[in-house]
């Protein structure tokens, strides 16, 4: 069997292999089978880049990250091999230039000569990876594994499934923030293949830089025997890398697709162990000086970015990270923007920020109450995250019961209410749908009763007995009785939830409640209410007969809610579940209060977000 | 050159020169049929979907109404209508049998016919345990299923529409388990289940305690549904004061149903207008006492109620069961209960149904059975 043929073999396995992993990311599957954890985000953690650079802003090499060691050693023998036997986004690549492929022999072997465009990615590369020094991760914006990762999740495969239902498994269509700007980004690098085969792992990609830059280290390489070479350029007609085995091959530019091989009609190209150094150049063809343009950008983001003030001074308070996050400025140092995370919470409530947490933040996980809520009894999030900037949480650590209930529970925010959209609060409708569905135990919304006086609640008395009160508008000025009323029957019934009073204004100054039982035209019949088992005590009378001429007034005892902020966990129900929708619902959440930023005070961000003393 | 000189012979002898010849009969009915053709089709597409008013493509799509799930069934008038049987918590599915033998010897047969498509709708509305009475117990579910199996019922549906994320409920209510074991199916609600359902044929008028009027119903599963039977809860509620059977039928609602809590009354007894379910079979076993709907803490529950034994009840009148449950169990006046009084006014009178104003109606008519295993 050829050695190609072998190679697309395992291309097409690690595809499928690939794609396995990404549809069992889902909340429903890990836990039918918690096993298949060990598959979420296998590709990630095989990246070598994702592994240096994590260690670079967080000197440490987090849990699953050593399985980069399978990457990387291999390449320092074997050279660039991932980029054609193994990245998911490269077989792509590969497979979407060979299927649209227009070229004839001649054109291919012109497109596939080297440029010295193929040098900006060790500058990205460069730059990327200065920035990390300085404790800001951007390798996530351009790495292929988390840009793949993150393009399916977003808008690819929500995209499968909309407008029309295709398939039951596929899930519900969900809806991430900006997911036509990932989505454009996919395409379209997905498409430049047509314009410059390999266009994204040729200029591009940060990870291919690295393995590029490491592949000088290679034991076995391809060689160009010189005496059997009539420099026809044939080997060229496929080169997957643009590494110009015709010439002086570019090691850090060779896929180690083997076409190169296959193609030459003389055999004058091997895969041999230790060739001679004259007939290669090992190290990526980039200026010294261009190098040094690419240090200062990387050298640059940082403070620019940073002194921007959305990670410290000027936050955002809608920044609510999942549960499980670490405090802010290390969250930056270890998000690598592959939208795992997103891709497993169950209730689609996590998305992709836009500029919010500033620009260090673009494309990390923020949470969006009016898609979804944070699920009490779920830790998915943490489960998947490769990097640890979100931790791994039992659901008692989430909660804080069991062993962990000196510390509490996690709080991703508070909840406040904006009581002038409130329905209760500020337009006399009786709503408590937030206590409702309040999942903490006991409830941190909670009501209390307030008495309201309605429209034209203002009525004057006419006249009374012990146990009713005949009102009439409240006249203008001028006139000594206004018009009687005329009220619908029992309007001011009520029940159990929503009840009316009157409040009669004696002229000595003093004043007596009662509660409305029921009326009729312009006559309200009060009576009392026993508090303890709520059923109606008749018998209630006027301690003192309304006089005629007298102010009474009708008032509206609603439930209003309030939030009890040490029980408040943010987990956002009430405000996805507020009726009254919009820009700004009637109960919404803030990071006030979040527990991540509560152990690191002297940060700027993290001392602003403190809501309560500690007792 | 050799063309020109061909060009001027021709033109010379008055043939015809061959770039501008005299088109043919058949490159008439070819060319000229395939032109006519096109033309023909536009012309028609543009009439028949021409909009003089402007306002066709605004209308409504047509909505459906729900099936008289009742309707099938062959329900004496003289039987009991209210059927409860008090037992322990470890005879669950002989309290279910028993409460229906009390409405009918025939138990379960009475209700599902052989091949029958049944869908069971518990309450699966809140992300708690089976211990925390939010959920309907699941014994009682898996009663109800196997019973309608051996009545002959040829699939069992078992949908809701719950508050929190559906896998977490019915996973941790422990509904799937049973679902999943007695070989049921579980429908959970998606936007691709909704449709618009009309319950009434006009808009809602609140001043007379509608709420409903045209609303997308969860209606897949009572769409393939010949029979419907509600499995509710006994709880407390903070907003509505009891929810039970009619309240119920809230997860078979879509959309944005949360605006329907400002006038739960009115949106309680129109749920009980739009459904007429075979049967109800509403679990006391675990009764929530305060803190409802959501509960949370094992405290708020209290065992069969304040009747202290677990109890199952069987009912045909939704009305009827509703204040039954409230009074025997909850220990609490259904006359308090504005929502009962609005759904006597809506539905009391409909003669395709069995409604009383209150279970008491039935004492004397001895239609009330209660036993006590």
């Amino acid at each position: 069997m050829r050695i190609t043929t072998v190679r697309i073999i395992v291309q097409a396995v690690v595809m499928a292999l690939f794609l396995s992993c990404v549809l069992v990311t889902t909340f429903a599957c890990l836990d039918e089978m918690p096993a298949l954890v060990f598959w979420v985000g296998k590709f990630l953690e095989i990246d070598p880049l994702i592994a240096v650079a994590t260690t670079i802003t967080t000197h440490t090499l987090y849990k699953g990250l050593l399985w980069s060691l399978v990457i990387l050693v291999p390449t320092l023998f074997l050279g660039r091999f991932f980029c054609n036997w193994i990245c998911p986004f490269g077989i792509l690549h590969h497979f979407v230039g060979w299927v649209f492929n227009t070229r004839n022999t001649q054109q291919k072997i012109e497109s596939n000569r080297y440029r010295p465009i193929y040098a900006i990615k060790y500058y990205l590369l460069g730059a990327m990876l200065i920035a990390a020094v300085f404790g800001t991760l951007q390798i996530g914006l351009l790495d292929p594994i988390c840009l793949l990762h993150r393009s399916l999740t977003t808008s690819v495969l929500p995209a499968l499934n909309a407008p029309t239902p295709v398939a039951a498994w596929l899930g519900e269509p969900r809806t991430h923030q900006l997911a036509w700007v990932i989505g454009f980004l996919v395409v379209f690098f997905v498409s430049m293949n047509l314009v410059i085969p390999r266009f994204f792992c040729r200029v591009l990609c940060p990870l291919g830089a690295l393995l590029g830059v490491l592949s000088r280290f290679a034991l076995w390489r391809i060689e160009r025997d010189p005496q059997t070479c009539t420099n026809c350029g044939l080997c060229s007609k496929n080169c997957e890398g643009a590494c110009d085995p015709h010439a002086q091959l570019r090691m850090s530019e060779c896929f180690v697709c083997f076409n190169c091989i296959e193609d030459c009609p003389h055999g004058s190209l091997k895969f041999a162990f230790l060739p001679k150094r004259e007939h290669e150049v090992t190290w990526p063809d980039i200026a010294r000086r261009k190098v040094v343009f690419a240090g200062v950008m990387g050298v640059l983001f940082y403070p620019f970015a940073r002194l921007s003030g959305r990670a410290t001074k000027d936050f955002s308070s809608k920044v609510i990270r999942p549960p499980g996050a670490v405090e802010e400025l290390e969250f930056l140092e270890r998000c690598i923007k592959c939208d795992q995370c997103i891709r497993v919470c169950p209730t689609n409530v996590l998305q992709p920020a836009m500029l919010e947490a500033g620009v260090e933040g673009v494309w990390t996980p923020v949470m969006n109450f009016r898609i979804g809520f944070c699920q009490l009894n779920c830790t998915a999030c943490g489960q998947v995250c490769p990097t640890g900037a979100i931790q791994r949480l039992s659901v008692d650590q989430k909660l804080g019961m069991g062993e962990h209930a000196d510390q509490g529970p996690v709080k991703l925010g508070t909840a406040h209410f904006d009581r002038g959209r409130c329905l209760p609060w500020s337009k006399n409708i009786p709503c408590v749908v937030c206590e409702e569905v309040c999942p903490t135990s006991p409830k941190a919304i909670h009501t209390e009763r307030k008495q309201l006086l309605i429209r034209d609640g203002k009525k004057q008395v006419v006249a009374s007995s012990p146990t009713t009160i005949t009102v009439a508008d409240y006249p203008p000025p001028g006139q000594p009785f206004g018009e009687l009323c005329l009220f619908r029957f029992n309007a001011f019934r009520g029940d159990q939830t929503t009840r009316y009073s009157v409040v009669v204004f004696h002229g000595d100054g003093t004043r007596e409640t009662h509660r409305i039982l029921g009326n009729d035209a312009d006559t309200l019949m009060i009576g009392e209410v026993d508090a303890v088992t709520g059923d109606v005590v008749t018998g209630a009378t006027f301690t003192k007969l309304p006089a005629r001429g007298t102010v009474a007034a009708i008032h509206v005892e609603l439930k209003v809610p309030k939030i009890d902020t040490q029980l408040c966990i943010g987990c956002g129900l009430c405000e996805k579940e507020c009726p009254v929708v919009g820009d700004r619902r009637a109960v919404y959440v803030t990071a006030e209060g979040e527990s991540r930023s509560q152990g690191y005070l002297q940060k700027d961000r993290n001392r602003s977000l403190r809501l309560l003393k500690k007792m | 050159m050799g063309d020109d000189t061909k060009r001027t012979d021709k033109k010379a002898a008055g043939e015809p020169l061959s770039s501008s010849r005299v088109w043919t009969r058949r490159d008439l009915l070819v060319r000229g049929s395939q032109t006519v053709v096109v033309a023909g089709a536009g012309a028609y597409a543009a009439i028949k979907l021409h909009d003089p008013q402007g306002t066709a493509g605004l209308q409504p799509p047509l909505s459906i109404k729900l099936k008289d799930y009742f309707a099938k069934v062959d329900f004496s008038d003289s039987a009991p209508r209210i059927s409860s049987a008090f037992g322990a918590l470890d005879r669950v599915e002989e309290m279910v049998r028993a409460a229906l033998g009390g409405l009918d010897p025939r138990g379960m047969s009475c209700f599902i016919g052989k091949g029958d498509t049944v869908c069971v709708k518990p309450n699966v509305g809140f992300d708690r345990g089976p211990l925390l009475g939010a959920t309907t117990n699941p014994d009682v579910v898996r009663a109800v299923i196997r019973l309608c199996r051996e009545a002959g019922a040829a699939k069992v549906i078992v949908a809701d529409n719950p508050i929190e994320d559906p896998a977490a409920c019915f996973a941790r209510s422990g509904i799937k388990a049973v679902v999943d074991a007695e070989g049921a199916t579980i429908m959970m609600h998606s936007r691709y289940h909704d449709t618009p359902v009309a319950i009434r044929d006009r808009e809602p008028d609140p001043s007379q305690g509608e709420a409903l009027g045209t609303w997308p119903i969860f209606w897949t599963p009572l769409r393939e549904a010949d029979k419907v039977i509600g499995i509710p809860v006994v709880k407390d509620h903070n907003l509505c004061y009891a929810s039970i059977g009619m309240k119920n039928w809230y997860g078979l609602l879509g959309g944005r149903r949360n605006q329907f809590h400002q006038a739960i009354h009115a949106i309680v007894s129109d749920l009980g207008y739009m459904m007429k379910p075979t049967l109800m079979v509403a679990d006391g076993t675990r009764v929530m006492m305060k803190n409802g709907p959501t509960g949370g803490r094992l405290d708020d529950i209290k065992v069969g109620g304040i009747a202290g034994r677990p109890c199952v009840v069987a009912s045909v009148d939704q009305l009827a069961c509703d204040s039954y449950c409230v009074q025997k169990l909850l220990g609490r006046d259904p006359a308090q209960l504005a929502y009962l009084d609005l759904a006597y006014e809506k539905f009391g009178h409909d003669p395709t149904r069995m409604v009383a104003r209150s279970w008491q109606d039935y004492v004397p008519q001895g239609k009330l059975v209660e036993r006590t295993l």
